[in-house]
């Protein structure tokens, strides 16, 4: 009599815990899909964990090989994001990345990899860190609709790269190479130089004029790229991004790249 | 009970050596430039996944702005060398031997004939990358069990011509585009380690083309997705099998390949494609005081090989499937010179066959991979009346497993163990009677 | 049956058990004692560095005699500022409210004003620029959330940190001087010391306390005390190269 007791209540219990998936790891939500923490972990360890390490930490085996550094992931700190500076990424960001790769680093496009392979990364990425399980990422930045460009937003966003005093690290012609740019590090100590606006390599967080506009809100968490949204109004912001497509044109390159597919809604 | 418990206790012993199959970390050439893990690219080396199909359509570079040879740690080395030292034992259940050995006059017999010991594959070695952004290339001598080297593969490719993915040209001695690939396949035994299809002839043919499964000399103009989902390629070959120096003649052969991939839900990715050979070759040469001028291959008559094929994903399968149908042209299908048509035999017809193949692979994690395949060729028009109808006709079956224990950031090396089955209909060299073939292989592949 | 009873009031009980000991406590004034010393630097003080700051003319204007970089400051009879003074153990998981009053950094001359400032977890930090020329705080936590602003002259920044962190870094990317530090206390009971080095913590309730005094470049101090209420206790701390 006893026995049975036990045996159904832990047979319960076992059903209550297989029920409840979603505590046993991270779920990620792009778009209608789902992706899954132990799905993402067995594609981690055959594409990610080399550079990114098992632990997450960005020290894989050939991490001391690459600059910039893999990201650490135990941080929860990340570039690309479409939320406040110092808030977590969306999910959709995380894919984004993914997706797209960091353009003049280490980190390739995964495009190659279905959609559902990389949402499923995105939630073992989640697990690195435990801010994902206490903090829900900020609002997302709002984007307004892009006035369009002139000689005169031109002049106005290169005399606000004056005097937000952007030159001090992106140099007077936005080389690189400010006074302030040789003592930068980032989250890590490591050095980290600011970016080149003439190259025309493309962005690390995606080329698009939205692009810029949404890496001028939210800032480059991790690096001494900072947020811009208490500083500057939108039609101001929109004036250094109409600047900067000048400052790229100086020098060579074009800013086609190839576009993410959108994830069905 | 305590059968259960013995039971559980052999399991438990299974899980955990399985569970210490951890995951792959290895960097040979193209992984030590970039960084990433044999399995970024592969599924198990050396068959592609979509990830280094896509790099390598790419023209072997991750397009993130570090490809040019410039950015390489300075201990890159882009030289690989592929060996596998084995030990098999192959069996051929019908080989004409001299009834008494030594002694030519006692007359020939069939007899089974089993053969067994150490053995080397000769050595692989690859260097391959990019010259420069957008122009990428590949040089592949092989040196033989024997001493003697080959060219084996020896091409440059001018990558995303006017910056679009959709256009590649490659120009050397090249491996056929093919996703499912005799060069990177997964078995090595010499009696169904091979995908017959890719070399298939039929009996009493003279045709030189040997198959679309070797290295041919031509151009190549490939285009791709970004994400490699759809994949076009057109090839212009020269038909002289990719033997350098214009052996056989001036026509020339074109393979085209067009496949699309797609995601399936909860699946993977699967990808369908369809292929064409269409060529020619030489039934006979000029000749001078009697002996062939290489180069001057004449009467030629048309063949072509055409068909289908398929990979598909299912979580931690995947299965390759391939249709083919061939066809050779009357003279080469008998071995007549195209002058003499009064030699063919009465009846005489183009043979026709139809065969193909499926693979399935179980990839338990990105260190160990168990692989399976049954073949078959199945004659469907002999070339002459007095050929038995099933001449020719072949199954292969195989079975096998690689396991990658040592993975640091230099080489690579597999175990592996295999064995195959082959059965050639008719092919017994004395009865005519069925010759069945096995062999069964174990060593190491090490790619360093 | 019982076991069904018991399953259910054990958590409750857990429960109730745990709120009692995060109760959040303030303390009346009377019953609370009092903790002041000197922070003191022995020996030589190590040399400051002269800052250039003359590529930002803003900056270089606020200084006629050129700033000097603020890791070891000392005062009159050898004290040193800049000295974070904290309760480190004794007040047990005691929760306490933050005050609605704001504390204040400011950017001034293209330096931070003051050096090293101490707040309460969840207390508001007003960053304030009073110079001419647009910072960016950028404040490098081990503990806390990292964000990363930029701050032109007149527009007010207000952020407050969630944990305990003595002390994080900040910095303003295009001045690279600028360093100063911020203190997150999960209670009320720390002080920074003056230029002469005094410090004084009130109202801390009578208890036995292990009180630390940190300095961002010599480490950290800690010593044992038992304050009495109503009473003032004298507690010196010395720092050494």
């Amino acid at each position: 009599m006893r026995g049975k007791n036990i045996l159904a209540t832990s047979a319960a219990v076992l059903m209550l815990l297989a029920g409840s998936g979603a505590s046993f790891g991270q779920e990620s939500h792009v778009g209608k899909m789902i992706g899954k923490e132990n799905r993402g972990k067995a594609l981690y360890q055959r594409y990610c964990i080399f550079c990114h390490g098992k632990y997450g930490d960005g020290r894989g085996d050939s991490a001391p090989y690459i600059d910039p550094k893999p990201r650490d992931f135990t941080l929860g700190v990340f570039k690309c994001r479409s939320t406040p500076s110092g808030s977590l990424p969306l999910d959709s960001d995380l894919y984004d990345t993914i997706s797209r790769g960091i353009h003049s680093s280490g980190m390739p496009s995964w495009k190659p990899l279905t959609r559902q392979e990389r949402v499923d990364l995105v939630a073992y990425v989640r697990s690195f860190s435990a801010k994902f399980t206490e903090e829900k990422p900020g609002a997302v930045v709002q984007i307004p609709p892009e006035p369009p460009t002139s000689p005169e937003s031109v002049k106005r966003g290169a005399d606000l790269f004056q005097s937000m005093n952007c030159v001090f690290c992106h140099g007077k012609e936005g080389r690189g190479d400010g006074p302030s740019a040789a003592t930068l590090t980032d989250n890590k100590g490591n050095p980290i130089r600011p970016f080149d606006l003439t190259s025309g390599t493309h962005l690390k967080c995606g080329d698009s004029d939205q692009g810029i506009f949404r890496d001028l809100s939210t800032g480059l968490d991790g690096t001494p790229m900072p947020s811009f949204t208490d500083a500057l109004k939108p039609d101001q912001m929109w004036d250094i991004v109409h600047y900067l497509a000048t400052v790229r044109t100086a020098g060579k390159g074009d800013r086609k790249q190839a576009s993410i597919e959108p994830i069905a809604k | 009970m305590v059968k259960l418990k013995q039971i559980g206790m052999q399991l438990l012993g299974l899980v955990i050596f399985l569970a210490g199959i951890q995951a792959a970390h290895a960097i040979p050439s193209f992984a030590r430039k970039y960084g990433m893990p044999c399995s970024a690219c592969h599924e198990a080396w050396p068959m592609l996944n979509n990830f280094g199909q896509t790099f390598k359509d790419n023209g072997y570079q991750l397009g993130n702005g570090k490809d040019s040879p410039v950015y390489q740690d300075p201990s890159y080395w882009p030289i690989m060398f592929r060996t596998t030292p084995i030990w098999h034992r192959e069996n051929n259940n019908r080989k004409a031997v001299d009834l008494v050995p030594g002694d030519t006059t006692s007359g020939l017999v069939e007899r089974s004939v089993t053969t067994s010991g150490f053995d080397q594959s000769g050595l692989d070695i690859i260097t391959a990358g990019t010259l420069s952004n957008n122009i990428s290339f590949f040089v592949q001598p092989f040196i033989n069990a024997g001493g003697r080297s080959a060219l084996v593969q020896s091409w440059v490719r001018l990558d995303n011509l006017a910056g679009s993915p959709w256009l590649n040209l490659k120009m050397g001695k090249f491996e056929l585009d093919e996703v499912i690939s005799q060069e990177r396949i997964l078995t090595l035994n010499v009696n169904g380690g091979s995908y017959y299809n890719y070399f298939f002839t039929p009996l009493g043919d003279n045709n030189v083309f040997t198959g679309i499964g070797g290295n041919l000399l031509g151009v190549e103009l490939l285009g791709h997705s970004s994400n490699d989902y759809t994949r076009y390629s057109v090839s212009v070959l020269s038909s002289n099998n990719g033997t350098p120096g214009l052996t056989s003649n001036s026509t020339y052969d074109v393979y085209a390949n067009f496949n699309q991939a797609f995601e399936v839900p909860r699946l993977g990715m699967q990808r369908i494609g369809v292929y064409g050979y269409f060529g020619q070759s030489p039934t006979y040469f000029q000749t001078s005081g009697g002996r062939p001028i290489l180069g001057t291959g004449t009467g030629n008559r048309s063949f072509y090989r055409a068909g289908a094929y398929g990979q598909w994903y299912v979580g931690k399968f995947d299965f390759q499937t391939f249709f083919m149908h061939g066809q050779d042209n009357v003279f080469l299908g008998n071995s007549v010179p195209a002058n003499q048509p009064a030699s063919l035999p009465l009846g005489a017809v183009g043979p026709s066959w139809n065969g193909g193949f499926v693979e399935t692979h179980f990839a338990y994690n990105p260190r160990f991979i168990l692989t399976g395949r049954y073949e078959l060729v199945r004659m469907s028009r002999q070339a002459n009346p007095s050929i038995r109808s099933d001449a020719g006709n072949l199954d292969s079956w195989t079975l096998g497993y690689r396991w990658y224990p040592i993975m640091n950031p230099r080489a690579g090396l597999a175990w592996v163990q295999e064995y195959g089955h082959l059965l050639n209909s008719g092919a017994a060299p004395l009865s005519g009677k069925d010759n069945i073939t096995n062999s069964f292989l174990m060593g190491f592949d090490f790619d360093f | 049956m019982k076991t069904r009873y018991f399953s259910s009031i054990i958590p409750l009980v857990v429960l109730l058990f745990l709120m009692t000991r995060t109760a959040v406590r303030t303390v009346e004034a009377e019953t609370g004692a009092s903790l002041s010393g000197t922070v003191k630097f022995e020996g030589t003080p190590p040399t400051p560095t002269k800052i250039n700051m003359s590529f930002d003319p803003n900056c270089a204007k606020a200084h006629p005699t050129p700033a000097v970089t603020e890791e070891v400051v000392t005062g009159a009879n050898g004290g040193l500022a800049n000295v974070v003074v904290y309760v480190a153990d004794g007040l047990g998981n005691q929760r306490f409210q933050p005050p609605a009053q704001p504390v204040v950094l400011e950017q001034k001359g293209c330096v931070y004003v003051p050096h090293v400032v101490a707040l309460q977890a969840n207390q508001k930090l007003d960053v304030v620029n009073d110079d001419l020329t647009t910072h960016n705080i950028h404040p490098s936590p081990a503990n806390n959330r990292e964000w990363n602003t930029t701050q032109p002259h007149g527009v007010p920044i207000e952020q407050t940190f969630a944990r305990q962190e003595v002390a994080i870094p900040v910095k303003c990317n295009v001045h690279p001087w600028m360093k100063g530090y911020i203190a997150v206390l999960k209670h009320p009971y720390f002080a920074v010391t003056d230029k002469s080095g005094h410090f004084e913590v009130k109202d801390l309730p009578p208890g036995t306390y292990t009180i630390s005094a940190w300095q961002e470049k010599l480490g950290t101090k800690s010593q044992k005390i038992t304050v009495t209420a109503g009473q003032s206790s004298n507690l010196d701390f010395t720092f050494k190269q």
